[in-house]
């Protein structure tokens, strides 16, 4: 319905999203993120608040600049990162310990005081506290691992176990936090047809 | 449900008053033509079968080969069949397997065929009386269908092969259409569920003109809204399509842009306010590029609805955008479509 964006991230810095059903090696440039985190079951209040609070503010910033006249650019899809205290044992960790930090690419360009008119334009309509834990955060992942997943979010296990053995035979360790691309929508794709990208941050071992 | 039973005209006025009525009256093509709910012989409120929808579309069928020649208005079509304007062509469609249009179209041609058969008509003549201005337009359809020009038609046997309709429905000179082959769905099986929805009120834009511009309203309407963080995560992205683009010039297309709003929001220069009605809705989504809505329509109404038990209200349908045609491939594009359904029949005994 809408004509093509001026700016698409994903569609600028493609070589990072073009993961296939193959682990491969990607360096993945230092980035700007909106990102809200927390802990908790995906799907429960604190989660499903979070994303209704990090979407709210994508848009209210977008939509903010492109009345003004300012550049246009798309807004990204959910990604997020997922671990546990202590890093070992989240596998085995009830989903209520897990520990989440969830994001959307931003541009360069967008701010801290678009945030804060973004929260009080927000707030002022009534919106929750949530907005307001949205922050700006750069990531600078460097080396990864990634591969597409394809299939529901409970068997990402086993694509892990084909990119952790691919990290070791070229001598790799995982080193940084769990990273995942929803490039669809599960309100209404089959868990079967489900795809992630999975990123792994890596490090010499 | 599959139609098995043949539907013979005789049987059918016998059935239906309101066809007798119709067959009766329809020398005079303004006759209004009267609606009668689905009854049963004691007066009891009945579910809705694919007979009654079959039975309904034969009248316009009827009406159509009878007045091949005059202007047949959606208005009056839909009238005859008691079908909502709002929903009849994709209700047709969906059903005969071609638009209204290409119906009338291709009966024309096979009358055609028929006088370059057997009469000595000039084929510029021949060409008028389908509804051609130019003998061009005309060589062109008629080769369309029959694989050859009209003249070789004419002149040589052998090439005389009519295409045979997957409805059953061709042009027989002096023979009332009597039945027809409802299109029966075909593929993976359409994932339809019933909803009920509470009136929405929606802030609304509306574009007049083609379809695949409505993007410019979608660029004035949510930087307004967005930027009084009206766009909070929990708002809907939906669009209310008035006309259907198979039958409307694209010119007059009418198309709102609308977004959930609560009671603070008032009006404001282009941006209107509009409640959608609440009730039952028929849902299914449509999975891919907008340009392909229309076939996911048309299996709804036209497959989908007819072997439901249920009938349409006379209001517009609607369709949420659930994902971000920005960010998001065509082929990925999920849209849920919701055509408002009356209140089931045995629900009001």
């Amino acid at each position: 319905m809408k004509p093509q964006p001026k700016l698409d991230l994903y569609k600028l810095h493609k070589a990072e999203y073009a993961a296939t059903r193959k682990p491969a090696l990607v360096e993945i440039k230092p980035a700007s993120y909106l990102a809200i985190s927390g802990q908790g079951a995906p799907g429960g209040d604190r989660f499903t608040a979070s994303i209704g609070a990090l979407y709210g503010m994508a848009f209210t910033i977008k939509m903010t600049r492109k009345f003004a006249g300012q550049q246009d650019y798309a807004v990204c899809k959910l990604e997020g990162q997922w671990w546990s205290e202590p890093a070992s044992n989240f596998d085995r960790l009830p989903k209520d310990q897990w520990l989440w930090n969830l994001l959307i690419r931003t541009p360069e360009f967008i701010k801290d005081d678009d945030l804060r008119q973004a929260v009080a334009v927000l707030l002022k309509r009534g919106k929750g506290e949530e907005v307001k834990r949205v922050r700006l955060e750069s990531l600078a992942e460097g080396l990864c691992v990634q591969m597409l997943h394809v299939g529901p979010y409970e068997k990402e296990c086993e694509t892990i176990a084909v990119m952790k053995a691919f990290a070791e035979q070229q001598q790799l360790l995982f080193s940084g936090k769990h990273h995942e691309i929803y490039l669809s929508d599960p309100r209404r794709v089959p868990p079967e047809r489900l795809k992630t990208i999975l990123r792994e941050p890596v490090r010499p071992s | 449900m599959a139609a098995t039973q043949p539907l013979r005209l005789t049987e059918t006025i016998a059935l239906d008053p309101a066809l007798a009525k119709a067959q009766k009256q329809s020398s005079d093509p303004g006759a209004a033509v009267v609606c009668m709910p689905a009854m049963s012989g004691q007066g009891t409120m009945r579910t809705i079968t694919l007979q009654d929808y079959k039975r309904r579309l034969l009248r316009v069928l009827v009406h159509i080969q009878q007045h091949l020649d005059d202007p047949l208005g959606l208005q009056e079509l839909a009238g005859r069949a008691c079908f909502s304007p709002y929903h009849f062509h994709r209700i047709f469609k969906g059903m005969v397997g071609e638009s209204v249009k290409e119906h009338i179209r291709r009966l024309r041609l096979e009358r055609a065929a028929g006088q370059l058969k057997l009469g000595t008509a000039r084929i510029t003549d021949i060409a008028f009386d389908a509804g051609y201005e130019s003998h061009e337009a005309f060589c062109r359809s008629f080769r369309a269908v029959f694989g050859v020009s009209p003249s070789q038609f004419r002149s040589s046997t052998r090439n005389r092969i009519t295409p045979t309709a997957r409805s059953g429905l061709h042009y027989r000179e002096g023979q009332p259409v009597n039945d027809f082959k409802a299109t029966q769905p075909g593929g993976k099986n359409m994932k339809v569920k019933i909803e009920y929805r509470e009136p929405a009120r929606v802030a609304f834009m509306r574009h007049v003109g083609p379809y695949d511009e409505v993007g410019a309203t979608w660029d004035k309407l949510l930087p307004r809204l967005g930027k009084d963080g009206r766009l909070d995560g929990d708002a809907l992205i939906l669009g209310i399509c008035h006309d259907d683009p198979e039958v409307t010039p694209p010119d007059k297309i009418r198309y709102d842009a609308c977004v959930t709003v609560d009671e603070s929001f008032v009006p404001e220069g282009e941006i209107g306010v509009q409640v959608i009605p609440g009730g039952e809705y028929a849902v299914t989504t449509h999975f891919g590029p907008y340009q392909k809505l229309g076939d996911t329509y048309t299996r709804l109404l036209g497959q989908w609805l007819p072997r439901s038990g249920r009938e349409l209200r006379s209001t517009p349908c609607f369709e949420v955008y659930l994902n971000d045609p920005q960010s998001t491939e065509p082929e990925d594009l999920l849209t849920d479509i919701y055509a408002p359904l009356q209140t089931k029949p045995n629900t009001l005994i």
